[in-house]
């Protein structure tokens, strides 16, 4: 593929004027959730909701986000202070764990179907694509009863730390049938003699697996993991199942009960609190842009 | 080669398995060492040795209607069976003044703990995790979720209406016979038409937390500009000598001078079920000859829907007014006395004060009123009476105290001492309604107290002033001190506490929706219809039968919902 995917569907150079027209379309597109999301992040540094694009309404102020990260939501005596620390760890935890999970068992797994002949592969492999159809609350009510059976056997329904690890578990579920398939394809690409001279030489297949293959696919494991997180950020259907119970919060639980709650709170500390939960999203996506297009498009070169 | 691989996968599953029963046996022997424990003595750090002639000794007496005599019977009785010290959790909502509904169990255990360690009693109740949402309907949300992982909260302050759902699931403790035993005592000054809110099928479910009543604001400065005085409005509404009509031609001759942009605001969506005054004051009820049944009242519903559609259709009221945003648009409307009048609530009073809804016009900063230019701005009347013969009404849906059915369910030998436990809940939410504490939050929050001692405090100009200047010995515990000194100083204000005074009469008034499970999805369909008429998508006809034909698309509602009287015939309203 050439460097530009573009130049090649239109057949060659594009004019510098086709750029910008384009440019402009897409801009256009995209100005409602540019807007919205532009006045969000404004009001969270002004005192009143910035609603008008010509900035009439914005006057600076960092009060917002002062009284935020205080766990204060409102300009009016009284309410208790919340520990925006704790949900913030609690939601970093699950999103790391959802990471590394996912994109534990799905190298594993792309691995395995890359590589190995075994009954059922096909149909395996046919089947990730239908489980990624399944969005997460369509199953709550299959994984809630899964939690309540497992919690039962166990005998650690009421403990805090089941709850979490099952938000990860469940939660990472989700996330491996689309990861197996982007691994999937960066194995398939991967020659198989590279590993065939290794087995020859008496290497093992996990060592072959370890050694050889997934440092070939590093940028991949980089793509996998930046998605796979955001998902365990973004999540919020599962917190507020299994972990609202026990009285912790989220920052996902934790602002839909604000906003939820929004006469009674300062919609500006509301503005900080999005634009605060907004931020891994952002700086993610704005570093690793190229990345996630190239993983999503066809695969990374190895 | 074969055989080799053979062995080497058996030894290895024999080895996996050896494992799983090892780990399994380990993890059951460890949680059956404590339960061992406790089943003798208690654990280590709660409870101390007794032996078995000690617990007989002490028996768990009846309650006997004092506070004193029975949390001494119930600790002795627990730390003779080797209990020393009860934990319990409290969840409560509200707005951010309303933390009284977490504190007030914390300031209730200091007090029972105070009389036990004056008693020389060996025991302590812990509230050992309290917690406060803004979000009014979040505990009970939570709770619902909470309780089948018996994760719940002990004790939760949410509004009343969540008893007939909570109870019919069995969640609720019943605490009829505790209640009881306290009528002729503690509860005695409770004020009668709030027992109605805690009492489902004829049991008693919760304590009332606080009240509040939804007057009606009549702008001083619209009034002015017309030439009459607000205050004889006011009264003139109170008599029942000015109804509806009389409200909408005032609003109207407002509107038609230039006096106020508006004529009549009112609650929006999220507090949709406040506007069910209209039913009430055209006569509406919910109750009948079947206490299973709900009835609706077809007359009263259109009536209230033909004053809804003419308010909006003469521009007295926005026809978007339950999408207006509380912020930004109704609250500055109504202190900005750009509305004749206003449909609020008790507690607007001081959120005017509280929050920044106000633009000065000299400054053009954003602030609170001050507490004199609240009272300067506004008058207030009970909600008019829909018609000549018609009563004025208000509006109460009290907040309660709920224990759950398993309250103390974190302590030791909880099946065998469970009784205890939960009389001890029930003695929290007791105190937690004492006189001061139930005065100290109507002040500081702007509602109703639900006691007439707790009105008679706030008459007392002594522990007004107190609480005004962050003297706050009256509490025992350090923590809820705290909590009140900064809310105490910049709310317990002789204006606050005179409209409040001057506010309790309206509870003579007052009616409490009903605990009826099919309530809440007809509520719903009432919202719908008021959308529809105020935007001119449907008449008063129309959405009155639109309101029948989803009750009839239910089979449950259809089966609990009894439909009576019918659309009257020639009937209107205009200003």
């Amino acid at each position: 593929m050439g460097e530009n995917p573009l130049e090649e569907v239109v057949g060659g150079s594009i004019s510098r004027r086709l750029k910008i027209v384009i440019a402009l379309a897409l801009l256009l597109a995209g100005s409602p959730i540019i807007l919205t999301y532009g006045l969000l992040i404004l009001s969270s540094f002004s005192t009143n909701m910035v609603t008008d694009p010509l900035l009439t309404d914005f006057q600076p102020t960092l009060d917002n986000w002062i009284m935020f990260l205080r766990g204060q939501i409102t300009y009016a005596t009284g309410g208790l202070e919340r520990n925006v620390i704790e949900m913030t760890l609690v939601t970093l935890t699950v999103a790391v764990g959802v990471a590394l999970t996912a994109t534990l068992v799905s190298l594993l797994a792309a691995y395995s179907i890359s590589r190995m002949e075994f009954r059922g592969r096909g149909v395996f492999t046919a089947g990730l694509i239908m489980l990624h159809a399944f969005p997460g609350v369509a199953l709550i009510i299959g994984v809630y009863m899964i939690f309540r059976i497992i919690g039962d056997i166990l005998g650690v329904l009421g403990e805090e730390f089941y709850a979490i690890a099952y938000i990860i578990l469940a939660r990472a579920a989700l996330e491996v049938p689309m990861a197996i398939w982007l691994f999937k394809g960066f194995f398939d690409k991967i020659p198989w003699e590279l590993e065939w001279s290794a087995l020859v030489d008496g290497a093992s297949r996990v060592r072959v697996w370890w050694s050889i293959l997934v440092p070939l696919v590093k940028p991949g494991i980089a793509a996998v993991l930046i998605f796979t997180f955001l998902a365990g950020w973004e999540e919020f259907i599962y917190f507020y199942v299994f972990l609202k119970p026990f009285g912790i919060d989220s920052l996902p639980t934790f602002i839909e009960e604000i906003v939820a709650a929004a006469e009674n709170y300062q919609l500006t500390i509301i503005a900080a609190a999005g634009t605060f939960y907004l931020l891994p999203t952002i700086v993610f996506f704005i570093l690793t842009q190229k990345l996630l297009l190239e993983a999503y498009s066809g695969g990374l070169k190895g | 080669m074969g055989f080799q691989t053979n062995r080497t996968t058996i030894y290895i599953a024999a080895a996996i398995v050896l494992i799983v029963i090892i780990a399994a046996a380990v993890y059951i022997a460890t949680r059956q060492a404590p339960e061992t424990v406790e089943t003798e003595t208690g654990t280590a750090a709660e409870t101390t040795p007794a032996t078995k002639t000690e617990a007989e000794a002490v028996e768990l007496k009846p309650l006997t209607g004092n506070v004193r005599e029975d949390i001494v019977n119930i600790a002795r009785f627990l730390s003779a069976n080797g209990v020393t010290e009860a934990k319990y959790r409290v969840h409560g909502s509200g707005d951010p003044n309303s933390i009284m509904r977490v504190y007030g169990i914390v300031e209730a255990a200091a007090r029972l703990n105070k009389i036990l360690e004056d008693e020389g009693v060996n025991f302590k109740i812990v509230i050992e995790d309290i917690k406060f949402s803004a979000n009014a309907d979040e505990p009970a949300k939570v709770f619902q979720q909470s309780f089948p992982l018996k994760q719940e909260a002990d004790i939760i302050a949410v509004s009343y209406r969540w008893i007939s759902t909570f109870a019919k699931e069995g969640y609720l403790l019943d605490i009829t016979d505790y209640a009881n035993a306290y009528m002729g005592t503690e509860l005695e000054d409770y004020y009668d038409s709030l027992w109605s809110s805690v009492t489902y099928k004829g049991r008693i479910y919760a304590l009332p937390q606080d009240t509040e009543a939804r007057p009606l604001y009549i702008l001083k400065p619209v009034m002015e500009c017309l030439g009459y005085d607000a205050w004889d409005i006011a009264k003139k509404i109170d008599s029942g000598e000015y109804t509806w009509k009389d409200v909408m031609r005032i609003a109207k001759e407002a509107v038609d001078n230039g006096c106020s942009e508006w004529g009549v605001i009112h609650r929006k969506g999220s507090a949709h079920p406040d506007l069910v005054q209209f039913y009430y004051a055209f006569g509406g009820e919910f109750t009948g000859s079947n206490p299973d049944k709900l009835y609706l009242n077809l007359e009263a519903l259109y009536k209230w829907l033909a004053v809804e559609y003419a308010l909006a259709r003469n521009g007295l009221t926005p026809e978007n007014m339950l999408e207006w945003d509380w912020a930004k648009q109704i609250h500055p409307t109504i202190v900005s006395a750009k509305t004749a009048f206003d449909i609020g609530g008790t507690w607007y009073w001081t959120e005017w004060q509280t929050k920044k809804y106000y633009t000065d016009p000299q400054t053009g900063e954003q602030r609170g009123l001050t507490p004199e230019e609240v009272k300067e701005r506004f008058a207030y009347s009970l909600f008019p009476a829909g018609e000549p013969g018609k009563k004025p009404v208000t509006l109460s849906q009290p907040f309660v105290w709920m224990i759950s059915a398993n309250a103390g369910k974190l302590n030791p030998k909880y099946d065998d001492l469970k009784e205890a436990y939960h009389r001890i809940a029930f003695l929290l939410i007791l105190k937690a309604n004492d006189p001061d504490l139930v005065a100290i939050h109507s002040i500081v929050s702007a509602h109703i107290p639900i006691r007439e001692k707790a009105a008679q405090l706030m008459d007392d100009q002594q522990f007004v002033n107190k609480l005004a200047q962050g003297n706050l010995d009256m509490f025992i515990s350090d923590e809820a001190r705290q909590a009140f000194v900064d809310i105490a100083k910049k709310t317990a204000h002789p204006i606050n506490i005179e409209f409040l005074k001057s506010v309790t009469y309206m509870l003579e008034y007052t009616h409490i929706p009903p605990l009826h499970p099919s309530y809440q999805p007809l509520a719903e369909f009432f919202k719908d219809a008021v959308d529809f008429v105020l935007k001119g998508q449907m008449t008063p006809e129309e959405a009155t039968n639109y309101v029948v034909q989803k009750i009839q698309a239910d089979p449950e509602l259809a089966e609990t919902i009894e439909i009576v009287g019918s659309i009257p015939t020639g009937w209107e309203i205009s200003p």
